[in-house]
């Protein structure tokens, strides 16, 4: 099998460590983001010496790179390290002061290849061929960027004429002037000065990085996605780690060592395409193999090889197509038709060869039949499953795919919650706008409830009272006053008691349907894999509820990889944020805005004074607060605001990144 | 391999490395001294890393022992591991003259240049005197490199195990003797930045005894 690797073993070494230390330090960001307080930056920290006086990873089963996460060993074991070198990798992934590890690490794997070094370098070229060609084809999708951008604007403009009379006319029509151009300047003006923030903010050796060729790093990207994938971690029990597939940590990690290979995260998405697609034309031969016959194994064996031909095959043609009825993303049959005539038959370029390999590592044929399971092939989990049973008393709770991006091999799903809706199409609509390469869901949930509250708001808003106080500025002022709790004015308290009831009904459905949520992830309907959650209002608490339930079971941060909270109302104090935190591999973000004093009143005094997080930061470690004041008018606008706060927020990028100022000089 | 699941208490927590020569018998000297054992290894790959529990002075020691391969492909990675090492073992074979040229050539330069640790011990370790007939190099001549590089010296051999355990108590015990060394092994140092917000750890410990 050693002629399929793409590595060799020292290099297969040297990309084990660095996954190994890219977990450990994705570990460590969860409470310590990158960039924003980093008390060990390392090029200065010559003088600290206590890097020894950490205690060894084996004794600490709550880091992702013991033996017991599960996370780091089936890996190692794919590559093929020797099961000698484990407890100095894990080590080494452990040690507190881990970067000054990877620049070493980055030098081993810029190693010759050896003897078979022509051979390897066909491969590499025809790898990184193949990522670049898909990458470019999913761009082309994204084309259509421009005309969702304009749905977005007409969605904007219908929900302003609706709703925002009384927020928006308070303050000024220029201020709508502003918001606009602003949606124009900072969608296309952000992609340059995020580069310098990038280089600034990585604080990696560069040297190292460039000793190592383009393809090299795309080759070590993919074969170490695969390894995250082949997950041949069978035989051990220790294992915490119940589920198959591709775990959040995994891509954390993944996205943290491709920022420190400075390789762009849609080169890796097109990586995780190519391997979902080869892995599941893989499954599907396995599968049909084993329907046939029930030969010896040699025999087997030679079926298995043959997988590593597939990839061959579809350089040639429709192949792949075929073997996977239709599955495989048109991007990626589209990318490999391009390679054709440069390329020829000499290599296979699909990575079936990793997955034979991992089939010989793992002696039997469960390795694919895991990768198979770990995207739900189908991809139809989370949209078949209409709420089957009532839970509590959640009426509707139901998921509706949106986006072009399903059944197209996608290795990450997002769920997007709406929280104050005046219509069910407001489920969808905000979120139409985003461009990103995740297979999107939207979370439509007890949307009479919903309405009836959202209603009740913006009919008091509406109100002459509201009105009144609007002229009066008192509405501006209020939210400081009502975070101390000093004092609320008589005439608003009478006026909340109208949209109270509602607002309770609401607010213990979003707990419920947050356990729902919590439920539906666990039972993998996503298809194990790393899910992205965002929502705005009521919808965010759904999300914070799931969270806090997910932390309840014996659940780490498996499944979820980033967590955008907009608006939410949830109180600050009462709730345990460290807990909700630690179910996030990636990024934890609270978008909030000073001026939404109707999340402020609808939230009640009583729970102010405990803090909210829709309007205020929340001082816990790891979570970006991000201040969305200027965007954000009234609660409402986050029906249309919340798609250009997503923009400025990057979730592509590893590290915290919030650019609101950028376009205000 | 490694450590009981149940960790024992200890007072000070130290870190050392072993380099030298691919062959010499770093490996075999580390699970000599860990388990007692003795077998034909295969090359080490990148590192390993081990874990052992002694009582020295009167003091309980958590030995994180870090054994670095000797293949000259490895030796990049070596190199980012010297750092914050109390005590480095410095291990030649007393059968090959090349391996202990070596260590003046190219490894103690690598120390010189790497090591965080100003105080850091160093400990000379000629390995294999099991093979006596073969011996090319003698105790002299290790005693005074010794001598010129100021480090400790040992003779042993991790096959019979004539000398392993005296080999690593002497270094302890050396470490042990240094105040600076001392500070920084204390378990006061030791910082976990997931229970903790991580404050910059104070090395000043009450720990002089």
């Amino acid at each position: 099998m050693a002629t399929t690797s793409y590595l060799t073993p020292t290099q297969s070494y040297a990309a084990g460590a660095l996954f190994g230390l890219a977990l450990h330090q994705a570990q460590i960001h969860q409470t310590h983001p990158l960039g924003l307080d980093d008390p060990t930056d390392d090029r200065t920290e010559t003088s600290d010496s206590s890097s020894s006086s950490n205690d060894a990873v084996s004794e600490d089963p709550g880091l992702w790179v013991h033996q017991n996460s599960g996370l780091l060993r089936p890996v190692f074991k794919f590559l093929e390290i020797s099961s000698n070198a484990w407890y100095g990798l894990e080590e080494t992934a452990g040690t507190s002061s881990a970067n000054r590890h990877v620049g070493a690490f980055l030098r081993l794997l810029a190693e010759e290849s050896g003897e078979n070094s022509s051979q390897r370098e066909d491969q590499e070229l025809a790898l990184s061929t193949a990522v670049d060609v898909t990458a470019r084809s999913m761009d082309e999708d994204s084309e259509s960027s421009k005309s969702k951008r304009e749905k977005l604007r007409e969605y904007e403009h219908e929900c302003r004429e609706k709703f925002s009379t009384a927020e928006v006319q308070s303050n000024l029509e220029a201020e709508d002037v502003h918001l606009l151009q602003e949606t124009d300047s900072n969608t296309f003006e952000i992609k340059d000065a995020d580069h310098a923030l990038m280089s600034k903010m990585t604080e990696k050796p560069i040297e190292e990085v460039t000793m190592l060729s383009y393809r090299r790093k795309v080759t070590v990207l993919y074969v170490l996605l695969s390894a995250c994938l082949a997950d041949t971690s069978d035989d051990n029990k220790k294992c915490n780690r119940q589920r198959k597939g591709y775990d959040a940590r995994h891509r954390v990690a993944l996205r943290l060592l491709a920022t420190w290979f400075d390789i762009k995260w849609t080169k890796m998405e097109a990586i995780e395409i190519m391997v979902a697609c080869s892995a599941m034309a893989l499954a599907k031969e396995g599968e049909s193999k084993r329907e046939e016959e029930k030969q010896p194994s040699k025999n087997k064996w030679a079926k298995w090889k043959r997988g590593g031909i597939i990839g061959a095959a579809a350089v040639t043609g429709g192949a792949l197509m075929a073997i996977t009825g239709g599955l495989a993303a048109p991007a990626i049959a589209a990318g490999l038709s391009a390679l054709a005539p440069t390329l020829g038959t000499l290599i296979p370029v699909i990575g079936a060869g990793g997955f034979a390999a991992a089939a010989s590592a793992a002696g039997t044929v469960a390795g694919s039949v895991a990768v198979a399971a770990s995207f739900g092939a189908a991809g139809a989990g989370l949209t078949g499953t209409k709420m089957a049973r009532r839970v509590g008393s959640v009426d509707e709770f139901e998921f509706k795919a949106i986006g072009e991006n399903h059944n197209q091999g996608r290795l990450a799903v997002e769920i997007l919650v709406s929280g104050f809706v005046f219509d069910e199409e407001d489920f969808v609509r905000p979120w139409e706008g985003q461009n990103d390469n995740l297979e999107r869901y939207v979370l439509q949930w007890e949307s009479k409830n919903l309405i009836a509250v959202s209603t009740a708001i913006q009919d008091w808003l509406t109100s002459g009272l509201a009105l009144q106080m609007m002229k009066q500025g008192a509405m501006l002022t209020v939210l400081s006053t009502l975070v101390t709790a000093l004092a609320w004015p008589a005439a608003l308290l009478a006026a909340t008691d109208f949209i109270d009831s509602k607002w309770t009904i609401a607010v213990d459905r979003s707990d419920k349907a947050g356990k729902l949520l919590a439920e539906v992830l666990l039972s993998g309907l996503q298809g194990n894999r790393p899910v992205t959650l965002v929502g705005y209002s009521l919808g965010a608490r759904v999300i914070f509820k799931c969270l806090q339930f997910l932390a309840e079971t014996e659940c780490d941060a498996e499944l979820v990889e980033r967590v955008v909270l907009l608006g939410a109302p949830i109180s600050i104090n009462d709730e345990n944020w460290e807990a909700a935190r630690k179910m996030v591999a990636g990024r934890f973000v609270n978008a909030y805005s000073k001026n939404d004093w109707m999340l402020g009143v609808a939230f009640r005094a009583s729970l102010l004074t405990q803090g909210l997080a829709g309007i205020q930061p929340i001082n816990i470690p790891g979570i970006e607060n991000v201040d969305v004041t200027d965007l954000i008018e009234g609660h409402s606008s986050y029906l249309w605001a919340t798609q250009l706060v997503l923009d400025q927020l990057e979730l592509d990028t590893y590290y915290p990144v919030f650019r609101s100022t950028t376009c205000k000089q | 391999m490694g450590s009981s699941s149940n960790q024992p208490e200890f007072d000070y927590l130290f870190k050392l490395l072993m380099i030298g020569d691919s062959g010499v018998g770093k490996s075999s000297l580390l699970l000599s001294f860990t388990s007692d054992d003795f077998e034909d290894l295969s090359p080490t790959i990148g590192v390993d890393f081990k874990v052992k529990y002694v009582d020295a002075g009167g003091k309980k020691l958590k030995l994180a022992i870090w054994d670095t391969a000797g293949q000259e492909r490895f030796r990049t990675l070596t190199s980012s591991y010297y750092r914050g090492a109390q005590g480095i073992i410095m291990v030649y074979d007393v059968t090959r003259r090349e391996t202990f040229t070596n260590l003046s050539e190219v490894w103690a330069k690598e120390v010189d240049l790497y090591s965080t640790n100003q105080d850091c011990i160093k400990m000379l370790v000629g390995n294999k005197v099991d093979k006596e007939s073969d011996r090319v190099v003698t105790k002299k001549e290790g005693i005074n490199f010794a001598r010129e590089y100021g480090c400790l010296f040992i003779e042993c051999s991790a096959k019979t195990r004539v000398n392993v355990q005296q080999c690593f108590e002497e270094l302890v015990l050396k470490i042990l003797d240094t105040p600076s060394l001392i500070a920084e092994g204390s378990k006061g140092v030791k910082k976990n930045i997931f229970k903790e917000k991580a404050p910059q750890p104070d090395a000043s410990t009450s720990s002089c005894c």
